[in-house]
């Protein structure tokens, strides 16, 4: 990457997300409460709390699916939270995400290859004739064989579809990519091999992370900034290799409840 | 012996078996864990069990029997009477086999009252009891939530707290935590063990993570590339694993301190 120590390395800019759901007994809950956070350029940050905390609605807030209720989203000068629908589409070309759930995401009746390469059809990138040679690198990429081109998602494991959103994610090489929980169906082999070749885009390409993860082991090894959230509020901000030091009381509750091995 | 598997095969299609010869045997309380690469066959081996192969799947050699009975010549009607009661599953993203227009408490009730007599007003008092255990605040709107209302962890928690409603003799948990955050996940492995405790259930998980298997686990098996590399006793193969790759993924473990990827 080029130096430029000088200016802001802040790519997008989290400031003052709050997103309240309305609950069918009439209650309002607030899922996200106040969230301020620089999102570094060429970095990871790192999202990680207990279930229900509001990890996925903030992401999804960046995405545009949904609106939050106050704040913005800044992003080359922009806030991406009021895009027109247009603007949007236009938008997905620098920000991709990996969902938690990635059953979900697909349309059951793609074929794998289709899949992989939707992001580029649509940008116009490649034509159809290049779809399969290209799905087959970027399965490659993630440590799946080539005749998965033709399969669809449903007749595979679950540490493979996920790999196939992580690839599909991947063919754009688009600036920022948000991953929900985007490696907790691996073994922790494969695991390995995908967060290197995410470390390994990132100094080349210089893609950002925003990379929610249980893990706080892998969390530690592998972000640069990591953010703790507790029931829609942000609790500290700490870089990745101190997360172990961390004296903040709700941290240290997390990091005791690791199990180890041994 | 309450579950005794010999010389299986299982085969997508007519292709080579998937699957290759897995044994393996069970008694009531214990609990056996399964890990190993993504795609070799641990949700097909686990699903075996329950009649439930996707697509195309059977089984094409060996034998499975429980409490003594072969489970290859159950009728449909006596399927259904095993599975859900006798014989429960946790699904691999259990998250999305609820019913997306339908509110978590249409169908707890409807699951509740397939295998008992209970009223309507004894079976929503069951489910939250049930949620409770599984630590989701405020269980009552749970029930009146749809899926989409929820988080990731959320809805596993949902998919965990079905599973274990009428205590069953053998419980089949694929991945039954990797959506939860580490102090939810020691809150619910905890709960796992306790109805293990409770009801003499013997119980087959899957997970990725080493971690929560050496805690929990009595047996372990590691699985690559479709075969049992390794079956016995979960202490000793995690303090003296025979197989390179049983070692190798032990070494690929995240720890707090280990060597950063950036
Ligand atoms: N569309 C929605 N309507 C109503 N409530 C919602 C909606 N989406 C999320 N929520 C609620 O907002 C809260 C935060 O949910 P979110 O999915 O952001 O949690 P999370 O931190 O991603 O949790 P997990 O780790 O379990 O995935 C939860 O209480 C959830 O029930
Ligand atoms: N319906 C199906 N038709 C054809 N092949 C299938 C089908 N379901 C699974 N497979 C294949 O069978 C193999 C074993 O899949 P399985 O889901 O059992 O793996 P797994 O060990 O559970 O992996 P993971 O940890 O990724 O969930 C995989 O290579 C998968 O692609
Ligand atoms: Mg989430
Ligand atoms: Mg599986």
């Amino acid at each position: 990457m080029s130096e430029q120590n000088n200016t802001n390395d802040c790519l997008m800019s989290i400031e003052h997300i709050t997103k309240e759901f309305k609950l069918s007994d009439g209650n309002i809950l607030r899922a996200c409460n106040d969230i301020c956070i620089d999102i570094s350029k060429g970095k990871t940050t790192a999202i990680v709390g207990e279930s229900g905390c509001g990890k996925s609605t903030l992401v999804k807030t960046i995405m545009g699916i949904h609106e939050p209720t106050s704040g913005r989203v800044m992003f080359h000068g922009k806030d991406i939270t009021k895009l027109s629908n247009k603007e949007k589409r236009q938008n997905y070309r620098h920000i991709q995400m990996v969902f938690q759930d990635p059953a979900t995401a697909f349309n059951p009746k793609m074929k794998v290859k289709d899949l992989i390469c939707e992001p580029l059809r649509s940008f116009g990138i490649i034509s159809k004739g290049e779809v399969e040679e290209r799905a087959k690198e970027l399965l490659r990429q993630v440590d799946l064989p080539e005749e998965f081109v033709n399969r669809y998602p449903h007749s595979m494991s679950g540490g493979q579809r996920q790999r196939v959103a992580i690839a599909r994610a991947l063919a754009l090489e688009p600036e920022v990519i948000v991953c929900d929980e985007a490696t907790s169906a691996l073994d922790v082999s494969v695991q390995d091999s995908i967060i290197k070749l995410l470390v390994k885009l990132q100094q080349e390409k210089g893609i950002t992370y925003i990379f929610i993860c249980h893990d706080l082991a892998l969390v530690s090894l592998f972000s640069h900034k990591v953010v703790v959230m507790q029931k829609g509020t942000v609790m500290e901000q700490l870089d990745g290799d101190k997360l172990a030091e961390s004296t903040h009381p709700y941290t240290r509750d997390l990091l005791n409840a690791v199990f180890s091995v041994h | 012996m309450l579950l005794e598997i010999n010389d299986l095969d299982i085969t997508y299609g007519d292709n080579t078996p998937t699957v290759e010869n897995v044994k393996l045997s069970l008694n009531e309380g214990e609990i056996l864990t399964i890990v190993g690469e993504s795609g070799s066959g641990k949700t097909t081996v686990i699903r075996s069990i329950l009649g439930l192969l996707s697509g195309d799947g059977h089984v094409s050699k060996g034998t499975l029997s429980f409490k003594g009975r072969d489970l290859k010549t159950l009728s449909l009607k006596e399927w259904r009477e095993l599975r859900g009661k006798d014989i429960s599953m946790i699904f691999q993203d259990s998250g999305n086999m609820l019913n997306p227009v339908q509110t978590i408490g249409h169908q707890f009730r409807e699951y509740i009252q397939l295998h008992s007599d209970m009223s309507d007003s004894e079976a929503d008092a069951k489910a939250v009891e049930i949620l409770k255990r599984m630590h989701l605040p405020n269980a009552e709107n749970i029930l009146s939530s749809y899926a989409f209302e929820l988080s990731g962890g959320m809805r596993q928690r949902v998919g965990i707290a079905m599973a274990i409603t009428f205590h069953p003799q053998l419980l089949l948990a694929d991945e039954p935590t990797s959506a939860l955050d580490v102090t939810t996940q020691a809150q619910i492995v905890k709960e796992l063990m306790q109805v293990v405790k409770e009801s003499g259930t013997a119980m087959i998980m899957v997970t990725h993570n080493l971690g929560v298997a050496s805690y929990m686990s009595d047996k372990l098996m590691v699985m690559a590339g479709g075969r049992v590399l390794e079956y016995g006793n979960a202490r000793d193969i995690l303090t003296n694993p025979q197989s390179n790759y049983t070692k190798t993924l032990l070494a690929s473990v995240p720890t707090i301190g280990g060597k950063r990827y950036v």
